[in-house]
Order: C-alpha cells, then structure tokens, then sequence
C-alpha cells in the first residue's frame, strides 16, 4: 500500500506541484524568473484567444462525451444481450479501432474531411454543393475525430454496467405489466446510469486532454488547450504560461469529472 | 545445493546476456547525436555520421526525434544533460536562450579549430563560440510551376489574388510562428509595408487579407510536404534545403529567390553542458566543419556551406549562397529579438487565422 502511494506521489503529486509553482514565476524573454506573479493567469484570462481555447476545450470534451454515450449505449445494449453466436466476434469488431494508433485514424478522418477529400467530392459530384466547403480546420472536425476515436471506451464502460444488471429485475417489471420500453426507461436506463456516467466521464476526460486529434484536425489555427499548452512549452519556450494553462486545465478537468460522478452516483442510487 | 547452483546458472545467464553490451561499452567510444527525422535522418547517416564512425573508429547513436524547439526544451528541462552529446540542429533563437541560460557549453577555437573558417558574419547572428553552424539555408518561395505563373515578389504569396485570381484560392498554405520559417515569411510581409520586426503591422494586414485564400494551415515544415506532393499547395514559402531536396526528386514545384531578397538560417551544432563525451563532440562539430564534408553535405541536402572556399559545381552554387557578396547581401534578422517578440507574434497570427 505504502509503495504504490509513494510511486503516486512521486510520478503525479509532485510534478503537478512543480508544474503549480512555475506557473505563478515570472517569465521575461522565455526565461523564468525568480519573482512571483500572477500575471500568467491574468495574460491567459485576459485575451479571447485562450479564454476561446478553454471554452472550446470544454464543448470538444462535453460534446464528444454526449455523442459517445447515444452512440455507444445502444452498441453496448445490443451486444450485452445479443445471443448470436457471432457474440465475441461483434465484440471484438465493436472495439477494433483500438487496434490502430489514433493518429492513423484521425488522418482517416482528415482524408475525408479536408478540402479537398472524400467529403467535398462526394457533395460535388451529388449536386448538393458548389464550392469545396471547409470542414476543417474546425472544433467539428476535431470532435468527430475524437467521438470515433474514443467510442470503444464507451462502449466498454457500458457493457460492464449493463451486465451487471439482473436479467430477473426486466423480467419482474414485465410480469407487473411493464411493456419492453417501459421496462427499459424505468428498468435498466436507471440501473445503468452508473455505466453512462462512468463512460461519459471516461471521454470527456481523455478529450479534454487529447493533443494529436486536435493538432490535426484542428490544426494551429483551431487550439485546444492541449495544444496551446505544447505550444508554450515546447515551441515558444514559455514555460511559465504553459505551467499555468496546464493548471487550469488539471483543476477544471478533475472539478468537472468530480461533479460528474457525483451525479453519475446519485442517479444510480437511485 | 540445488538453490547455489539455480543461483550460479541465473548469474552465468546473466553475465552472457549482458557481455556483449559491456563489452561493447568498454572497446568502442560512443557519442550520442541528436538531429532530425525525415529524409534529413537518411543523409546526415550517410555523408556525416558514418564517415565519423569510420574515422575515429567510434559508435555515434543517432537520435533522429524532435525540431529544433522541442530539442532545446528537452536540454532546459534535463538542466543541460538530455542524453545526448550533441544538438546537432539547433536555429538561433534556441543558440542564444542556451547561451542565456547556461546550457550550452563555450567553443573555442582549441575545442573546434574549424570555427575560424565560417563566414565573418557567423558570429553576428550567433553569440561567438555558442555552437558550430554546419549548414547555410534560407526562406525561399516555392511554387507549383504546373499551375501558376513563375512568382517575381513576396507579394504574389502574401497577395496572391492580384497576380494568380480566384483559382488560387484553398491552395496557400500558412505556418505557425512556431516555425521559425512563418517568422520569416511575415517579416518579409512586414517589409513589403515599409515595416520590419519593429513595426510588424503591414504583415498582419497582409495575413487578414491573405487568410480567405489559405487552404492549409500547419506547424512543422515537413508536415506541408504531403499537401505539396498532393497538389493541394500551390504557393508557400520553404526552406531552401528542404525544397531543392524534393524538387530533386521529381516534385512539380520551382524555387525562386523573390526580387526583395531572402532571409538566410543557420542550422548550429552546439554541445550542452551536462555532456558526457564533450571531448568526441568536439571532434564531431570540427567534422562537420571540415572542407570535404561541407561539400559533400551541401550537395547532399541542398544547402550552402558555412564557411568560404568550399567548391561546388556552378550550376549547383547558382541556387546557393557561396560568396562573401551573397552573404553580406542575406538578412539575417536579430534572433535575440525574434525570441523576445514571437510569443506575441504568434498570439497576433493566432488571432487573425482562427
């Protein structure tokens, strides 16, 4: 027990300890400093640039946590209760993409998507538009890129807790005169709720914090605060703004996934 | 009995597994060299570090990852030792914070008796004795020659309706001012305004005019090379080195020198403090200076040597800079400043692009 929570202590708390210190130093010309300051915070809260990469962070996490719940639940419903004997193989196609790197499926997305691609000659040649449209770089693109890439989580999360769920409780509710959908919105949607959350959460999380899907699709003109973090800590050399968008990030992520799971808990008590 | 023996066999094993790793570490000096991936991994192998294996009779790890930026964060972030010997394709910008901040070791002459040959203005970009600068390159201006006209200015990149129309639209291709190449390139916009670092607004006037026509926006150079050879970028600035690299070998585009002029780019070697083979660094930057590997380079990777007196074929030089005159002619803007003004530049660019 003891040497596990040292390990923690040493690879997490203390590098985040040292990543909250930096961001409060000064930096002038990419050098720190030895003065303190609250200026890092006041530069990043101050201009629209990344108070838009922070929100758009946000609509990236939420909106891909959402889509991989409504997509992945009725995945993970089908495959909990399917009793094909093609079972496994469904299961082991279901997670598949987790098979390929996600760079190589976010450029799958960005042969699609890009000006030029698949998309736009698809539209062309139906009649549907004129002109090439742009679907990215956007915070669009960067969502499909990471809904595609993180559904297998969800859908794994899903399965776990539908699984869990006594196939005697849907049986009595029909017994009482529950018809199938009201035992599955009165049934098993209430009793799984612990698994969407926990798959919501899961993709929210890994999204706010993604880096390659969003420097691709998203590219240097679309930031998310991943990106914007590298930016500053590798290309610019600023390591003071870098810290301290990384705090903000770290601190609204876990206040977030907090809130989440409390609710995700409340709800299946219920 | 049976436990000393099961510890004797396991020590035995032990031993034969890693014998050849001590041995190897004890016959032969090794030297560790960080540069580039990409094609450039390919040359610098084959023309540099293999003829130095060669040679002094050493073993050179080659650790081809990261830019130049990415590459100085590793050695700031290691406090000068981040295992590697040599950083071997720093820009500027990085030379000067490393100098700055104590991070790269002093050359001298003694060290690196090559230093004394590079050109005069060597030491007016980079602090004296900061590094060894082993290849000259510059910002020029590429283009598709099977769709466009042959450009004349850097007007007809960063204004690029007034010469080519509305059929040049999605096909300009931006970068970050991450890359030191987007820098340049809005310099040069600045310029053509009667402005310069100092005054960086006719650029970003341009940039707001020129962004309706962009169609690729990245960061790195090499990741504009698949939109180059998928015909998707039409007009760009590039590195000299890089382009006459992939125009060799057979990509449809022309390297012009626009008639405002070029900013020129060395690409420096430097040692950083926490070394631990500083004395085989050394005589790997002396190599990389020496007369015969500059040719052999230049030709290799397109680009010009760093010091006079290097000879190269005239028709290969034409594209080059190779003479004092040349040289004194190519702006190569203060770094010191750059480094002290990009953050706000690339807020300003990321601004106006998003």
């Amino acid at each position: 027990m003891a040497a596990p929570l040292a390990l923690l202590l040493l690879f997490f708390a203390l590098p985040n300890a040292l990543l909250l210190s930096a961001s409060f130093v000064k930096s002038e010309a990419q050098q720190l400093t030895h003065e303190l300051t609250l200026e890092n915070y006041q530069f990043l809260f101050t201009r629209p640039l990344y108070i838009w990469a922070f929100v758009r962070t946000f609509i990236v996490g939420v909106s891909v946590g959402l889509i991989d719940v409504v997509l992945g639940y009725p995945l993970a419903y089908f495959l909990v209760r399917t009793r094909s004997r093609w079972k496994g193989v469904l299961i082991a196609l279901a997670l598949a993409p987790l098979l390929a790197s996600v760079v190589v499926r976010t450029y799958g997305w960005y042969i699609i998507l890009n000006r030029f691609g698949v998309a736009n000659d698809l539209l062309l040649a139906l009649g549907a538009i004129d002109e090439r449209i742009a679907f990215m770089p956007s915070t669009g693109a960067i969502v499909i890129g990471l809904a595609h890439a993180l559904l297998p989580y969800t859908v794994l999360t899903i399965m776990g807790s539908l699984q869990g769920i006594n196939p005697n409780l849907e049986l009595a509710a029909m017994s009482l005169g529950a018809n199938r959908v009201r035992t599955f919105f009165d049934v098993v949607l209430p009793l799984s709720f612990p698994g969407i959350a926990g798959g919501f959460i899961l993709s929210f999380s890994i999204a706010i914090s993604a880096y390659a899907t969003p420097a691709i699709l998203g590219g240097p003109a679309t930031q998310v605060m991943a990106t914007a973090i590298y930016g500053f800590m590798t290309q610019l050399l600023d390591w003071s703004i870098g810290a301290a968008l990384a705090v903000i990030l770290v601190v609204c992520a876990v206040a977030l996934a907090y809130v989440a799971a409390r609710i995700g808990a409340r709800q299946g008590a219920l | 009995m049976a436990q000393t023996l099961r510890r004797r066999l396991l020590k035995g094993a032990a031993a034969a597994v890693a014998a050849p790793y001590v041995i190897t570490a004890r016959s032969q000096e090794t030297l560790i060299v960080n540069t580039q991936g990409g094609e450039y991994q390919e040359l610098v192998e084959r023309v540099v570090i293999r003829p130095f294996e060669k040679k002094f009779g050493v073993k050179v790890i080659h650790d081809a990852t990261g830019t130049a930026s990415q590459d100085y964060a590793k050695i700031r972030a290691s406090r000068g030792a981040p295992g590697f010997d040599v950083a071997g394709l720093l820009t500027p910008p990085e030379v000067i914070l490393g100098v700055k901040e104590g991070m790269l070791e002093k050359l001298s002459e003694r060290e690196v008796p090559n230093l004394r040959h590079l050109w005069d203005k060597t030491w007016q970009v980079i602090p004296p004795g900061s590094g060894a600068p082993h290849t000259l390159q510059y910002a020029a201006l590429v283009y598709h020659k099977e769709k466009l006209e042959r450009p004349r200015s850097w007007d007809d990149y960063w204004e690029p309706q007034k010469k080519y129309g509305d059929k040049v639209k999605g096909h300009v291709i931006q970068y970050n001012p991450a890359n030191l190449l987007s820098v340049y390139a809005l310099i040069h916009a600045a310029q053509l305004g009667k402005g310069g670092v100092d005054n960086m607004e006719p650029a970003w006037q341009r940039l707001k005019a020129q962004k309706s026509y962009v169609g690729v926006v990245v960061t790195g150079s090499a990741e504009a090379v698949p939109h180059f050879e998928n015909g998707q970028v039409w007009i760009s600035p590039y590195w000299s080195a890089r382009s006459g690299y992939y125009i060799d070998r057979g990509l449809p585009f022309e390297m012009i020198i626009p008639e405002e002029g070029v900013i020129g780019l060395f690409d420096v070697a430097c040692v950083p403090v926490g070394a631990k083979n500083k004395k085989l660094a050394y005589e790997f930057l002396n190599w990389r200076l020496d007369p015969a590997i500059q040719r052999e380079w230049a030709l290799a990777y397109f680009s010009s040597p760093t010091r006079p007196g290097v000879e190269l074929p005239a028709k290969f030089a034409a594209s080059q800079l190779t003479t004092q005159e040349q040289i004194a002619r190519t702006q190569f803007p203060d770094s010191d400043v750059i480094g002290a003004r990009r953050k706000d530049w690339t807020l300003k660019w990321q601004e106006i692009m998003g």
